[in-house]
């Protein structure tokens, strides 16, 4: 099917973009690789009236470190991070999941940001970004910057805490110990499907970090709090009957299969991490 | 909207006045005549509209024509010159890895790719790295054996890789225990209703039963719940524009993320006094998005903890047909519905106590539709 009728503006900068935002009548959208609203114009379940193309904007490309973080612009596509052009916060983890999603072609255009902006459930960055206490930073009309921490930036399925025009303007990722490890295991039927179920542990004895997240739920991923203590302090493989319990608390309602698809994706992640 | 583009294909430089909407697989089958490049699912899927842009992969069914000034692309009737395209089409041909050719051009494309990027003639990495590009004829065996063919010959002619893959370095495990410290403890998420219920499928309906409080007296809810016009302003999204005994008609506007969408149709209203209990029944259909939705809502209203409080039971039950007609997920369906019973518990308790709602911003319906997406992807693979 073919996309309705919208205008296409490429802003020449960032600003340019948020007032655009502002100033238009017209219901608009951004665009970054276009990879999840594409599918959705094309089957006309998004209808917007402009599309704003932030994926040329140089002020959203940046690639960076300090001592303590990395930052990733919000227009990095998978195949960059993939191809390990950004820094990693913790040895191999984002290149390994980057490259795990979707397929090469959709990689080559999905950003980083438009992912965590379009906040699907089922997302890898979602998952990764919530376990790496990633924060995100934004920028508004009036130049405001906010840097929200990833687990009050993403409210519910498909949901943020972005006002209409604010932008996510990079990504910034804590920096990790040498001794740090992770674990990310995501069960899906097909290699580049969106996930059935997702783990990801983020384990640093340096610095006294560990943080179980659960992904593919109903809202934003679930970081199992007393999971990730008691594995910090056993260094060891919880069984499914301990990880299912974790789920449980969470409030969430889970039939039988996804909950064993949860339990066991959070449980091979840990594997991962745990074994020497 | 039209606009002037220029752009660059297998190696020729076009202008060309378009429609922004125009995908870039049309604007090269329609405008410049090259239908190599197929269209299937149109959702970024199946690979069947695979081509080079700028030198790399990308699907040409969700790449719009606003998009495409200054681009480069290169489509299954380029690759002039190009040693490493001559011998896959070969290879292709030697192994049997096309019977109809309806995915070719993609794999092709795809194929390339593999072959700058990999040193090894590894089928299992290839059938990975292939799993973005559906053949529905011909089976993937030659496929992935031609690929794997093609990078042997660049081997044993000692070409070297263009965009070489960097491998991932390997990954650290294992820790000693520590006492992790309490700065990393995440917030806990901020639960504002306090659910109860379940959610069930009958057939294509969705069941979702939900127990709610509301902070006013059963009879005040009573005759907020019983009077349509002043139940449905606390319906996020929902306008009613008549009523007429129990009939009444309006329409919801769906709004999520990028979705919008808006229902429009008729239903009735009943109530009975005896039990404080009504139903809901309703039909819409949404034109620009081809979908329906039917639905009813049954509600009772009791004794709450306190006096002053009411404890309101509801059971919602949908069916949806058309684009949006495929939704199984469940855990998605609970947090949508949570989500718009938590705006919707507000808005009466604003209501009852005299204020104003905020203005709406639609139902959030946009999991559910990304459900859908999904489970129509799902059965892309399906019938493979
Ligand atoms: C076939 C297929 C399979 C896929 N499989 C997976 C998978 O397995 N795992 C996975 O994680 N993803 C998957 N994806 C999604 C893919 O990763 C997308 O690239 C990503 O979700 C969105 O990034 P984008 O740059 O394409 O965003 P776009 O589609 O351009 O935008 C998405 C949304 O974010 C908004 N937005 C974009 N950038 C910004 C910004 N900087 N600030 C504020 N808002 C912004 C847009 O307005 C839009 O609403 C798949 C996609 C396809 C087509
Ligand atoms: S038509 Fe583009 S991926 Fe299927
Ligand atoms: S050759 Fe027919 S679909 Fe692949």
């Amino acid at each position: 099917m073919k996309p309705v009728s919208f205008e296409y503006n490429t802003p020449a900068s960032l600003s340019l973009t948020t007032d655009l935002l502002v100033r238009t009548k017209k219901d608009a959208k951004l665009i970054s690789g276009g990879q999840s609203l594409g599918p959705m114009l094309n089957l006309r379940l998004a209808r917007p009236e402009l599309l704003i193309d932030i994926s040329k904007l140089s002020e959203l490309k940046e690639i960076g470190e300090d001592k303590s973080k990395v930052i990733i612009g919000a227009s990095i596509t998978h195949s960059t991070i993939e191809d390990g052009g950004v820094v990693e916060p913790i040895s191999g983890m984002l290149r390994y999941v980057a490259s795990r999603i979707a397929y090469r072609a959709v990689r080559n255009k999905g950003t980083i940001g438009g992912s965590l902006a379009h906040a699907d459930p089922a997302a890898d960055w979602v998952t990764t970004m919530m376990a790496l206490s990633a924060v995100i930073k934004t920028r508004t009309s009036d130049g405001i910057i906010r840097k929200i921490p990833m687990h009050d930036f993403m409210l519910g399925a498909y949901r943020t805490a972005l006002k209409h025009d604010e932008i996510i303007s990079s990504i910034e990722i804590p920096k990790y110990s040498k001794k740090a490890c992770w674990g990310y295991h995501k069960i899906c039927r097909k290699v580049g499907e969106f996930a059935n179920a997702i783990g990801a542990i983020v384990v640093d004895p340096v610095q006294k970090y560990c943080i179980i997240a659960c992904g593919a739920v109903g809202g934003a991923p679930l970081i199992l709090q007393d999971l990730s203590e008691s594995v910090a302090r056993s260094a060891a493989v919880p069984d499914i009957l301990e990880i299912v319990l974790a789920l449980e608390t969470s409030e969430q309602q889970f039939d039988a299969v996804k909950m064993q698809q949860l339990a066991v994706s959070v449980q091979r992640a840990i594997e991962k991490a745990v074994c020497k | 909207m039209k606009q002037e583009i220029s752009l660059t294909v297998n190696g020729e430089d076009h202008t060309l006045i378009v429609t922004s909407r125009t995908q870039l697989a049309e604007l090269l089958r329609n405008e410049l005549d090259l239908t190599g490049t197929h269209l299937g699912c149109e959702q970024g899927v199946c690979g069947a509209c695979t081509v080079l842009i700028d030198g790399k992969p990308a699907r040409s069914c969700i790449t719009f024509a606003g998009s495409c000034h200054g681009i480069k692309v290169e489509t299954i009737e380029g690759f002039q010159n190009d040693d490493v395209m001559d011998r896959l089409k070969e290879a292709f041909s030697k192994h049997h890895a096309l019977q109809c050719g309806f995915c070719t051009p993609g794999m092709l494309a795809t194929a390339r790719d593999i072959v700058e990027r990999f040193t090894s003639p590894d089928t299992e990495k290839i059938r990975y790295e292939l799993s973005g590009n559906l053949c529905r004829c011909t089976g993937y065996v030659g496929i992935v054996a031609a690929i794997a063919d093609v990078i042997e010959q660049q081997i044993a002619l000692g070409i070297s890789l263009s965009a070489p893959t960097i491998d991932v370095p390997e990954q650290k495990s294992g820790f000693a225990p520590f006492e992790p410290s309490s700065t990393t403890r995440a917030k806990p998420a901020n639960i504002t209703l306090q659910k109860s219920g379940k959610v069930s499928a009958n057939g294509n309906q969705t069941i979702v039963e939900r127990g709610f409080s509301i902070d006013h007296k059963p009879e005040v809810v009573w005759q907020h719940f019983r009077d349509l016009k002043s139940l449905g302003k606390c319906v996020p999204g929902a306008v009613i524009d008549n009523v007429d005994n129990d009939r009444f008609e309006g329409h919801v506007e769906v709004r999520f993320g990028p979705i919008k969408a808006d229902f429009r149709g008729s239903g009735t209203h009943t109530n009975n006094d005896m039990n404080k209990s009504g139903s809901v029944i309703g039909r819409g259909a949404d034109k620009g998005g081809q979908s329906n939705l039917e639905g009813q809502l049954n509600y009772i209203i009791g004794k709450g903890e306190t006096p002053e409080s009411s404890k309101i039971d509801v059971e919602f039950k949908f069916e949806i047909q058309g684009m949006l007609a495929q939704f199984n997920r469940p855990e998605l369906v609970t947090g949508l519905v949570d989500y718009i019973l938590e705006q919707f518990v507000q808005n009466c308790n604003s209501v009852l106590s005299g204020n104003e709602i905020k203005p709406g911003q639609g139902i959030s319906a946009f999991a559910l539709v990304v459900a859908i997406v999904r489970a129509k992807i799902a059965t892309w693979f399906k019938s493979n």
